[in-house]
């Protein structure tokens, strides 16, 4: 059981991979049968040759390196704020509720609508695409800090005190461990906000970065650059969350027992 | 010698806006290592009155004396061991059975030393390394007692532990609950409905009225342990208890 979660399971890799021949082949059918130009819609061999492009010269692992970069700060940034203003909600109860709704409307908010503020407001620059991240993503944060202390069983928090816990021991020792398994839930969904948020504001704000090479592609009516930068985007969102994100919360799951 | 001493507790609830009275003035003097169980209908407040003794739960009237000094706050002086066990999921049975004696600031060398004592008295020793979902609801309520056991405390509460467990592991940690007590000589309240489980165990059996409780009658059981459960000459106990019990079940129902 605990060997085949450490490799690859056969039969996972023997699905995707019947899955993306299956895919590559419709889209080589659709190509064939030319319901589109072929400016419209490139070939898979002609996307593989634009991925070789950018690769080659590394426009890709630049534009990675630098969307990756701006992600990582961004969203640590997020996980301390939303942190932070989660506990200030569970302290002060009156600030909680009040900021409990103001956080959900802002959840729902679509973070390229923080674009033109951000802009006029910082500047077309890195502080000012990291602003569109943090906004997008922090509010996830708050209200996942704040739901998940709120819902721990009041048993934990029993026991831990008449145990001798109080303040920052009780935090530490009771609080944040009883909260782990929905405070990871509340991360995934914050760092897949971010993800979103990064792209698109690449898009419309950025020289470099993943984002803009999408949106270079547009330009210059680059369609094989396009789909292969939508490629990446897809692949690394898939790799953060399954290799990193889904294993961390497996962790912690296998270790309470949750199914 | 008087360990504790509750004082006329009373406990008011809310309920859909009315206020329900749950204890009604409890008076208890309990000797030190005295092993007292108390038995009522159930919703009786018989949990409730562990839970201000735990000091996890504030009395609305009255006050509850530990050595002579009031009771202001929860601590491991009086450890309560929950019906469900209370054990946290995130730490290993060892982790578990040490979190008191980490949050005191024991060193770890120390803390090995101390559990391990009672990982074995309890028989718990080859699941150290296991996590709690992994234990069955017996060997959880083992953890339980260890937990508490281990801080040493001056009074041990109980709150229907064995209550979720099967007739035989039941029986089996009854007749071990009575060595742990003549071992440890820790002075026990020991909140149950079960009548015979009573009989068993305490030295003392207070029976509580229906809401707002109080207590009705004290029964003391002077006889040879450890008791098994099949000994006959108990349920001369057991009547005498019931006897006091069926009224108040009755106004229950």
């Amino acid at each position: 059981m605990k060997i085949k979660k450490l490799f690859l399971n056969l039969d996972d890799v023997a699905n995707a991979a019947l899955f993306l021949a299956v895919f590559i082949g419709i889209w080589q059918l659709v190509f064939v049968l030319g319901i589109w130009p072929k400016i419209s819609l490139p070939s898979p061999a002609t996307v593989a040759e634009s991925f070789a492009n950018i690769i080659s010269n590394y426009t890709l692992f630049k534009g990675i390196g630098i969307t990756l970069g701006r992600l990582v700060v961004g969203f640590f940034i997020s996980i301390a704020l939303g942190a932070a203003i989660g506990f200030a909600m569970i302290k002060f109860k009156g600030f909680g509720k009040t900021m409990s709704s103001f956080s959900a409307g802002l959840l729902s908010f679509p973070s390229i609508a923080w674009v033109p503020f951000s802009i006029l407001l910082i500047g077309f620059n890195d502080a000012g695409i990291l602003f569109v991240v943090i906004m997008s993503s922090v509010f996830s944060i708050t209200i996942s800090t704040y739901s998940s202390i709120r819902n721990i069983p009041p048993i934990y928090i029993d026991a831990a005190k008449n145990m001798g816990a109080k303040g920052l021991s009780l935090f530490l020792h009771a609080t944040i461990p009883a909260a782990t398994p929905s405070l990871i839930i509340g991360i995934r969904q914050g760092w897949s906000f971010a993800w979103h948020a990064i792209i698109g504001a690449e898009i419309l704000m950025s020289i470099v970065g993943l984002g803009h090479i999408l949106s270079v592609g547009r330009e210059f009516q680059d369609m094989g650059q396009v789909i292969a930068s939508m490629i990446t985007i897809f692949t690394i969102g898939l790799l953060v969350d399954r290799l990193l994100l889904f294993k961390l919360e497996e962790k912690v799951r296998s270790r309470w027992g949750i199914e | 010698m008087t360990k504790l001493e509750a004082k006329n507790i009373e406990k008011y609830f809310d309920h859909d806006g009315q206020k329900l009275q749950a204890l009604g003035g409890i008076d208890l003097k309990v000797n030190d290592g005295d092993f007292v169980c108390l038995v009522g209908p159930s919703g009786c407040g018989k949990s409730t009155f562990l839970r201000i003794v735990a000091g996890l739960d504030r009395p609305d009237n009255g006050e509850v004396l530990l050595d002579g000094k009031p009771v202001i706050e929860t601590g491991p002086d009086r450890i309560l061991v929950f019906q469900e066990g209370a054990l946290f999921p995130w730490l290993k049975v060892i982790d578990n059975v040490e979190f008191g004696l980490k949050i005191a600031g024991i060193p770890k060398s120390e803390r090995s030393e101390i559990s391990k004592r009672y990982l074995d008295m309890m028989q718990l020793t080859r699941f150290a390394e296991s996590y709690t979902y992994q234990l069955s609801t017996g060997m959880k309520q083992r953890v339980a007692i260890a937990r508490a056991l281990v801080l040493d405390p001056d009074v041990l509460l109980m709150d229907e532990p064995f209550a979720a467990l099967d007739a035989q592991t039941r029986d089996l940690l009854l007749v071990e609950m009575q060595l742990i007590w003549e071992r440890t000589k820790k002075t026990i309240l020991f909140v149950t409905h079960n009548v015979a489980e009573a009989t068993m165990l305490g030295n003392r059996v207070a029976v509580f009225t229906n809401r707002p409780s109080t207590i009705k009658k004290e029964i003391v059981i002077d006889y040879r342990r450890p008791r098994i459960s099949e000994d006959e000459n108990l349920s001369k106990y057991q009547q005498q208890i019931l006897a006091e019990l069926r009224p108040e079940v009755k106004a229950n129902v």
